[in-house]
């Protein structure tokens, strides 16, 4: 088992050389908190960890070779799959790498569209991560509370665009559908639920001291070893790097927006610890609302979707497009060969899929239960590494 | 003088955090016991735009097969029997593997007629999934593609032809 | 709780002269008797934390089996037990199977001592308190042999996380009923009720600031010896998969939850008896109190109400608290709660001998030291409407619905 496990002979050699007082325990891909399926293999002395190896691949299942079967406009429910949690953001990320490709213009509602869509589903993200991470800590309260806000985001995007999950909201050129005046009501009034709700699920367990406690100084990231490692996303800012494409590459219509890049300043530790990424998480909400609130009252109305031949062939080339999601960074890079209305190549690059390799590293010396913070608080979604 | 702060900080915190678990013994629980206990099936109360099971309306399809090649997964399949003497085209079959379909709404979309849409239906759960075929012109069945300068036909409630089909396969009368 | 039995025996079944024959005949119904009650318990007490669970987790909880879902405990119980009764490959076969048994004894022999009234206790031994503490360490002897025998690794931190956990948890729990022994001047948990009041200033808990500080500490070594959250970690569901029961299934697995469940009666039990009056009625003294079968179960009900209130706190703290690491647990066993347990001993002997129980200023003590108590309920009463009046606006805003809801309600 452990043999077709492992990535090459020299790390056999390593695990297999019996060393007193280690043992070898494997953990997943059916374990309550990888995170969807992932498979760690640890050694361990007792409680006291001596390395993780993470095995990846478990959920491949060849996005980007599909991308070069289907046309340009059929490969948008596919990026759905890569991540399920921030479906919207991949949309986001393809329409614009084509867009580019192509030349095409986006109406400007639509681009307000889009940035509504994408920041309601970075909360939902976000209300994943965070509460999945309480979980992993102990506490099933606070998980399944953000589970009924995501449910309220879920019935705004189910009007949106039809969906729950796979939103598919985002078309070469514009999106599916246009927002209704009700909705942005809607929206508005779940902001004000939302917001005191936050800091309830903060007295609940952001600032409970066993929460703190299991958290603070936990697998310090430091800025070095943050860029070092590309990491992105609010990992990469938890540990102190100002980076957010958002503001830093601006794309969309975002630059037209007043909202912070939540930086992590050591909280209640180190700077880069694991409550730092957690509170940045968290913090991170609440400026999407802020953006949310400034977004549907700057709403311009006019086209949502800009005239687009059915059959796209863009001329020859290849871009390059990205943006911030939940997750990080989340890019495009499409090839067009000039001839085919299907990409001649998709590559995809995602933060999950660094926020993965970093794991082994901060794994020395920590203890089992600080493992299964780590992967909560990198908030690794098994899917999005393995594409 | 810093042990007792700690004390006191988890105190509190533990105190805090109690409160707002206690309080949501008295708040509205936000699950509802779905299917059998709520004022109205689920299927009437969500939005229309809704991406469900899918549905032909076969009296206004046009064959015009755009739906076909929108599908990025070839869950539609349509068979447009033309005869060569008379040029007429009949419309011999049209599945929608339901089964297959990821609902991502783009074959709706290329519809001119809007032949092909989505319902608010979500419960089709069979014991065979071949079931999950929804065939839309019975075998041995020939519609008449529909002509734009045609008079409309009277409309029919969204998912009424979807519900009739799984209703068949799954023998409720 | 032998004693009356044994006299309704004598009384009603002349077969039974021989007093020997009598004894081994009421120690028989009285084991029944709490057997029945321990299930009953358990069984109940996981119907109402899941429904507690729920409303906390603005979920609904278990509302299929029976009204209002309260038979889903018994359907459960069926369930398991006709599961296969599964032994892993390379498990130690005997040492798996009388595992949960271990857990079982331990739990189960506390029931011994455990007064729920005045008369009604199976037997008052003198060493009442003492014979708790020790037969509660078997837990630890099953759980331990259950997590090594398993032969999975998962299991095998659960056991040994678990010893070092109740083994540890015991000091602090040991000195904080210390010092209720000194106080009441006995063992037996009928006497130490006895030593206490009805009203709440005569409980020993409000004795002195200190004999408050000593109840919060075994409430909370309480916890961390019945593995109740946060000191859930033999079983850390999203560490260990299950912790020590992760390779047991069917019948085994129902007795290590019944255990557990049936051990929140024990844990809150104890507390009340020895920190919060125990059955005393107020204004009723002990002579009064023995004598009518009204008064017994009049105490009986006090005793409930109060192990109840206490079995909803510990249930609430399950689902409010994440849970602890091994080192931290350990530090705050070691540095916090072990220091605590000896200063307030140190302190409730020392106003003892100062004050004596009704001087003027043993009263003064007691009443400011039930005030603070007081206090502190209301302030979280306080948060507790505080809280709930955050959202509720905006709440009714949004759904076009109140936001009350009554907890018994299901939707």
């Amino acid at each position: 088992m452990i043999k077709q496990e492992l990535k090459n002979i020299d790390e056999l050699r390593i695990l297999r050389e019996p060393v007193e007082g280690e043992m070898l325990v494997n953990m997943g891909p059916q374990h309550p908190s990888t995170h969807g399926v992932l498979n760690f293999l640890l050694v361990t002395d007792g409680e006291v960890m001596h390395r993780a190896v993470p095995h990846i691949g478990y959920l491949h299942r060849g996005i980007e070779k599909l991308a070069e079967q289907t046309e340009y406009a059929g490969f948008m429910p596919f990026t759905d799959r890569i991540d399920y949690l921030a479906a919207m953001a991949a949309n986001q990320a393809y329409a614009m790498a084509v867009e580019k490709l192509a030349g095409y213009v986006v109406p400007e509602r639509a681009e307000f569209l889009r940035v509504i869509a994408c920041e309601l589903n970075r909360i939902a993200s976000h209300l994943v991560a965070t509460g999945s991470m309480a979980m992993d800590i102990g506490a099933v309260t606070p998980f399944i509370h953000w589970i009924r806000e995501r449910e309220y985001i879920n019935e705004i995007t189910e009007e949106l665009c039809g969906s729950r999950l796979t939103y598919n909201y985002c078309r070469i050129g514009g999106v599916s559908h246009d927002l209704p005046a009700t909705l942005a009501g809607k929206i508005l009034l779940w902001l004000d639920h939302f917001e005191p709700i936050i800091d309830e699920f903060d007295r609940l367990i952001t600032h409970n001291e066993i929460f703190v406690h299991r958290l603070a100084d936990v697998c310090a990231i430091s800025a070095q070893n943050a860029t070092g490692y590309g990491l992105v996303g609010p990992n990469l800012r938890a540990s102190g790097v100002d980076w957010d494409l958002r503001r830093d590459k601006p794309y969309s219509v975002y630059d037209r927006f007043d909202f912070n890049i939540v930086l992590g300043k050591g909280f209640r530790g180190a700077v880069g610890d694991s409550y730092d990424r957690f509170v940045v998480r968290v913090l991170e909400m609440r400026e999407s609302c802020k953006i949310l609130r400034q977004a549907l009252v700057a709403l311009p109305a006019g086209e949502i979707r800009s005239k687009v031949p059915r059959v796209i062939k863009p001329p020859v080339g290849e871009t390059y497009a990205a943006v911030e999601a939940p997750r990080g960074e989340l890019g495009y890079y499409v090839v067009s060969d000039g001839v085919s209305s299907k990409p001649y190549r998709v590559k995809i690059r995602t933060g999950s899929f660094t926020a993965m390799s970093i794991i082994e590293s901060l794994s020395k010396g920590v203890m089992i239960a600080d493992l299964v913070a780590i992967i909560g608080s990198l908030d690794v979604v098994a899917p999005e590494v393995d594409r | 003088m810093q042990y007792f702060t700690n004390i006191k900080r988890s105190m509190m915190s533990v105190l805090e955090g109690m409160a707002v678990t206690f309080s949501w013994l008295f708040r509205r629980p936000y699950t509802v016991q779905w299917p059998d206990k709520i004022p109205e099936p689920l299927e009437k109360t969500l939005p229309a735009t809704y991406r469900g099971l899918l549905e032909v309306d076969t009296r206004i399809c046009t064959a015009c097969l755009a739906c076909e090649k929108a599908c990025p997964i070839e869950v539609i399949a349509i068979e447009v029997d033309r005869n060569s003497e008379t040029k007429e085209r009949h419309i011999v079959r049209f599945d929608v593997d339901a089964a297959k379909c990821m609902y991502c709404g783009l074959c709706v979309e290329q519809c001119p007629t809007d032949a092909i849409h989505h319902t608010t239906l979500f419960a089709a759960t069979t014991p065979d999934i071949g079931d999950l075929v929804l065939t839309f012109i019975k075998p041995g069945e020939r519609a008449l593609p529909f002509k734009p300068k045609d008079a409309p036909p009277a409309a029919i409630e969204r998912g009424a032809i979807t519900q009739a089909l799984l209703d068949s396969r799954r023998g409720v009368e | 709780m032998w004693k009356l039995t044994q006299e309704f025996i004598h009384k009603f079944i002349p077969a039974f002269e021989h007093a020997w024959l009598a004894y081994i005949a009421g120690a028989l119904v009285a084991a029944l008797a709490l057997l029945a009650f321990a299930s009953l318990f358990a069984g109940l007490a996981s119907y109402v934390e899941r429904r507690i669970a729920g409303r906390i987790m603005s979920r609904v909880g278990p509302n299929r089996v029976g009204p209002q879902g309260l038979f889903q405990f018994v359907a459960d119980g069926l369930k398991l037990v006709m599961k296969e009764d599964l032994v892993p490959a390379g498990a130690d076969p005997i040492l798996f199977r009388i595992a949960p048994y271990f857990v079982f004894a331990g739990m189960f022999g506390t029931f011994v001592v455990l007064p729920f009234g005045a008369h009604l206790v199976a037997a008052d031994l003198d060493v009442g308190i003492f014979y708790l503490m020790a037969i509660t360490s078997f837990v630890v002897l099953g759980i331990m042999l259950g997590g090594w025998s398993s032969n999975s690794k998962w299991s095998l931190f659960g056991g040994l996380r678990s010893a070092a956990q109740i083994i540890s948890y015991e000091i602090p729990a040991g000195i904080a009923l210390l010092s209720v022994a000194i106080f009441a001047g006995t063992l037996s948990t009928q006497g130490i009720i006895n030593a206490q009041g009805g009203l709440p200033w005569d409980w020993f808990a409000f004795h002195s600031p200190f004999s408050l500080v000593a109840f919060v500490i075994y409430f909370i070594a309480a916890l961390a010896e019945g593995n109740r959250t946060p000191f859930d970690l033999p079983e850390a569901e999203s560490e260990l998969v299950a912790g020590y029961c992760t390779e047991y299934s069917g019948f085994r697995f129902v007795v290590f939850f019944f255990a557990e469940w049936a051990n929140l009666w024990i844990m809150s039990a104890i507390s009340v008896l020895c920190f919060l009056g125990g059955w005393k009625i107020p204004f009723v003294n002990a002579p009064e109190a023995y004598s009518g079968w009204l008064w017994i179960l009049l105490g009986f009900v006090i005793f409930s109400v109060k192990t109840l209130a206490l079995v909803t706190v510990v249930m609430q703290l399950r689902w409010t608290l994440p849970r602890f690491r091994l080192d931290q647990m350990m530090n705050l066993c070691w540095k916090y709660l072990i220091p605590g347990a000896f200063a307030a001993l140190l302190g409730t002997m020392t106003v003892m001998a100062l004050f004596s129980w009704d001087s003027p200023a043993g009263i003064a003590i007691r009443f400011c030291t039930f005030l603070v108590g007081a206090l502190v309920v209301l302030y979280y009463i306080w948060r507790i409407v505080a809280n709930y009046r955050a959202d509720s606006a905006n709440y009714k805003k949004l759904t076009g619905q109140s936001m009350w809801y009554p907890p018994w309600r299901l939707p």
